[in-house]
């Protein structure tokens, strides 16, 4: 059984890659390039970024070299993942509650990224009772119950918020419920483990230990094995639904909102366009294709108009 | 009063969708009235779905008349709808869309930015996130046809109501993307409302006749969106020459087709009809310059409105060819577009990326130009002939979308002395309410509409802006460097007598610039209360 368990872990983590893997490549081949449409203020706009200027103020701006100020997007884009200060400015009785839960997220991929280099220490012949390891375990016990209240308590505010609001509540749907539901379950079987248990660390070493050795050794608390089968559940739903966001927020900032390559800048772009000018067009209103004739792009933009029959059902 | 209580009432309920009580509307201190709508006739009813949304009709579909017609709608949606989320079909915005779609976490920050929900006294069905929503599940059940659809967003009915109801929706947005501004997650609703737009015009051919068929399909029979042809503008500028000539003691003349030029300078034309001083204001300021300028009278090449940017890709791309091929004849080294927010938009950021590069020609705002005009000292200024509190609208298209925030600011510090910032100016501002089309639509309660809701944010700006001067005694001025938010603005000013009651003048950058102009007449600007 508690092989199961083990390969349970494996297939959780490879569906959280693969799954990933293809919503990111999915957004990125999807089209070889979108139109510009970015948003003001863009954080590598150097000084002109405070005021949410851009490098089109410049008289003649395409004589001057662009000088993207990269370390702006990296900083702007910490500062929000660290203390979601989007939503700070924008939907404070939100941040009240989906700030805790996201920090008791970071805690516990933060404990989980320690594990990891544990394990490793481990299986070089560190002794997990060596000072050390102990100073690190210290480190986790600490992390995963802040880790766990956060969630649970950040969980259940989020819940209790879309009950309630009534804006809110019109907009949730059952994935929300169960999501968010979930992660909650998750911190609060974190918390009960970590409660009843002489020492969470011990279980959670010994438990990315036993995966990274293949050595599917019983870890002797069911209540660990209930919360880490929560969370290869999340696992697998993350990619898969409005949490994916973890995935495609850094693609929604910096390759749309933030976006301003000037075409004349990059011959990438330039080929880019000409080559998605070749795309057939199957759109049916009589305005774009009169005659429903095999066109591309190109053709539409140069033929075709104005409506000669002027059909076109508007009133 | 009728309210949403569930995301399905848009395919269930009978009969119009919402009303709402005008006392909900936020007060102003601007005397704005908030005005009932006018109902429909039986025959209007009859013949088109014009009454099941909130009492405003924009797309006025014609009303099926039969299951049979029922069904087309609905499957013509369905096609289109699945045409957004392909590469050939939508190269341009599908992983935005995509994107958008999957991440949303109904966190309904977006309804706190948006001023239509906010003026609509919160009404559920102008937040943002609404229409996506709706779309959303849409998407996922008919399109995607997901296993677990029903179970993950419920169960969605769709049918000709639905439809219908979206389409109108895809309406009540002014696509300013202040709401796409504050999510933290990146999502875009003005966005998706624009690729509903898409849906209904590229597949199913349905527009507002003011942005399609008097909008871009004339612009492209005749040369303009107002109807003018080469020969006609050409005509009216020489008689704006001529009576600006009088009106400000400088002699102008506005070069055409001068081969060679440095500036090819595009309009939006509807000045030429609406605000000739406008027209005649940069003439004046070009040439005072000495710059080495030009307008084409080549079909398009005077107009720079593309309208296609609210509602269709393709318009959108043959406008702006045609606005390419005007200058690559005439050769200029750049197009400088006049006070046009859409149009500027339009012409420098979207169609960077869907006209090949070798037909491009640089373009450059005219905030910027008419900046760098002032410090280089080439105009003789006296800033004490605007010597009354002025304030700034930032249009959504120039300010938001592309980041032209300070060269109009330091135009105003230069040459007004009593300038002062609205609330939430710059990048943060608020659309004027005519954002997307409406400025130029008036019909079917669009004018009431306006005037109640989107208009709204913009007039309560105003008046903070001037809250140390309102009333009658003081002279005061809207600069509103766009021709349809000026549109907007005189709309409401007119409507509520604030010319008389605020002593409001409106009017754009330029206009400013030659009323501290030495050499000018003064008194360029004249305020409509004085003149009655």
């Amino acid at each position: 059984m508690i092989t199961i368990f083990y390969l349970l872990g494996y297939l959780a983590l490879l569906g959280f890659i693969v799954t990933a893997f293809l919503k990111i490549r999915s957004y990125m081949t999807k089209s070889p390039s979108h139109i510009r449409w970015e948003l003001y203020p863009i954080p590598h706009e150097g000084k002109r970024a405070q005021y949410g200027g851009s490098y089109m103020e410049d008289v003649n701006w395409w004589e001057h070299k662009h000088e993207a100020n990269h370390m702006g997007d990296l900083i702007f884009l910490i500062r929000e993942i660290l203390f979601l200060e989007a939503t700070y400015h924008h939907n404070r009785s939100l941040w009240y509650r989906t700030y805790p839960f996201h920090v008791g997220l970071y805690f516990l991929m933060g404990g989980a990224i320690i594990l990891i280099f544990e394990a490793i220490l481990r299986m070089f012949g560190m002794s997990p009772e060596c000072g050390f390891l102990w100073f690190v375990n210290g480190i986790i016990e600490i992390i995963s119950l802040l880790g766990f209240f956060c969630l649970l308590g950040g969980g259940i505010g989020l819940i209790a918020r879309r009950l309630t609001d009534e804006g809110l509540r019109m907009f949730s749907t059952a994935e929300h419920f169960i999501s968010i539901g979930l992660f909650a379950l998750f911190g609060l079987t974190g918390l009960i483990t970590w409660l009843t248990n002489d020492s969470f660390s011990t279980l959670a070493s010994n438990f990315v230990y036993n995966a990274l050795t293949f050595n599917f050794e019983s870890l002797g608390s069911g209540g660990f094995v209930l919360h880490m089968l929560i969370g290869y559940f999340l696992m697998i739903l993350i990619p898969v639904s409005f949490m994916s966001h973890i995935l495609l927020k850094y693609f929604l900032y910096h390759d749309i909102r933030w976006e301003d390559v000037a075409t004349c800048t990059s011959k990438k772009r330039q080929d880019a366009i000409n080559e998605i000018l070749q795309y057939k067009v199957t759109w049916a209103a009589p305005h774009i294709n009169p005659k429903g004739e095999d066109k591309t792009w190109v053709q539409v933009a140069t033929s075709g108009y104005p409506c000669q029959d002027g059909d076109k059902k508007d009133a | 009063m009728k309210t949403i209580r569930k995301l399905t009432d848009i395919s269930t309920v009978e009969g119009q969708l919402i009303e709402y009580d005008n006392n909900d509307l936020p007060d102003l201190p601007l005397d704005i009235e908030k005005r009932p709508y006018a109902p429909p006739s039986e025959q209007q009813k009859k013949d088109f779905c014009c009454d099941m949304l909130d009492g405003v009709s924009v797309l006025n579909i014609p009303r099926p008349k039969n299951p049979l017609e029922e069904e087309e709608l609905v499957n013509k949606f369905l096609s289109g709808l699945k045409k957004l989320f392909e590469k050939e079909n939508n190269w341009s915005f599908v992983n935005m869309l995509e994107g958008s779609m999957d991440c949303c976490a109904q966190c309904n920050s977006c309804s706190n930015a948006c001023h239509l929900y906010e003026m609509s006294g919160k009404n559920v069905m102008y937040r943002p996130n609404f229409r996506s929503e709706i779309l959303r599940r849409i998407y996922h059940q008919y399109v995607k046809k997901e296993p677990f659809a029903k179970l993950r967003y419920g169960d969605f009915p769709l049918n000709w109501k639905t439809v219908v109801r979206l389409g109108e929706l895809a309406y009540r947005c002014n696509l300013c993307r202040r709401c796409a501004q504050v999510c933290p997650i990146g999502v875009d609703n003005g966005l998706i409302a624009r690729e509903l737009r898409k849906i209904f015009s590229q597949e199913m051919g349905f527009a507002p006749k003011e942005i399609h068929l008097k909008g871009t399909e004339l612009q492209q029979q005749r040369g303009s969106s107002t109807g003018m042809t080469p020969d006609i503008v050409k005509e009216n500028v020489e008689f704006i020459d001529e009576d600006y000539t009088e009106i400000t003691g400088v002699g102008i003349e506005t070069p055409f087709d001068k081969k060679g030029a440095d500036i090819l300078l595009i309009h939006n034309a509807g000045e030429v009809m609406a605000w000739p001083e406008n027209i005649a204001s940069f003439s004046l300021i070009f040439n005072a310059a000495g710059l080495n300028w030009t307008m084409s009278s080549k079909m398009l090449g005077y107009d720079g409105v593309n309208y296609g940017v609210f509602y269709d890709d393709a318009q959108t791309a043959r406008i702006a060819l045609q606005h390419f091929q005007a200058a690559k004849e005439l050769g200029v080294k750049k197009i400088v577009i006049g006070e046009c927010g859409h149009a500027s938009k339009a012409l420098n950021v979207i169609a960077d990326r869907i006209i090949p590069y070798e037909m491009q020609v640089p373009r450059e705002i005219c905030y910027v130009t008419l900046n760098n005009i002032i410090k280089e000292g080439r105009l003789k200024l006296d800033p004490s002939r605007n010597n009354f509190p002025v304030t700034l609208h930032d249009p959504c298209n120039i300010v938001r979308l592309m980041g032209i925030v300070e060269p109009q600011r330091e135009v105003l510090r230069a040459i007004a002395p009593q300038f002062r910032e609205m609330p939430c100016h710059g990048v943060d501002n608020y659309c004027c309410g005519g954002g997307s089309g409406f400025a130029i639509m008036g019909r079917n309660n669009i004018n009431v509409w306006r005037s109640n809701i989107t208009g709204r944010k913009k007039m309560w700006q105003i008046s903070e802006a001037f809250k140390d001067c309102l009333g009658p005694e003081t002279k005061k001025y809207i600069c509103a460097p766009c021709s349809n938010c000026k549109g907007q603005i005189r709309d409401i000013l007119e409507e509520n007598d604030l010319y008389t009651k605020n002593m409001f003048a409106y009017g754009g950058l330029v206009e400013l610039i030659v009323n501290a102009m030495t050499d000018v007449t003064p008194g360029f600007i004249k305020w409509e209360a004085e003149e009655e």
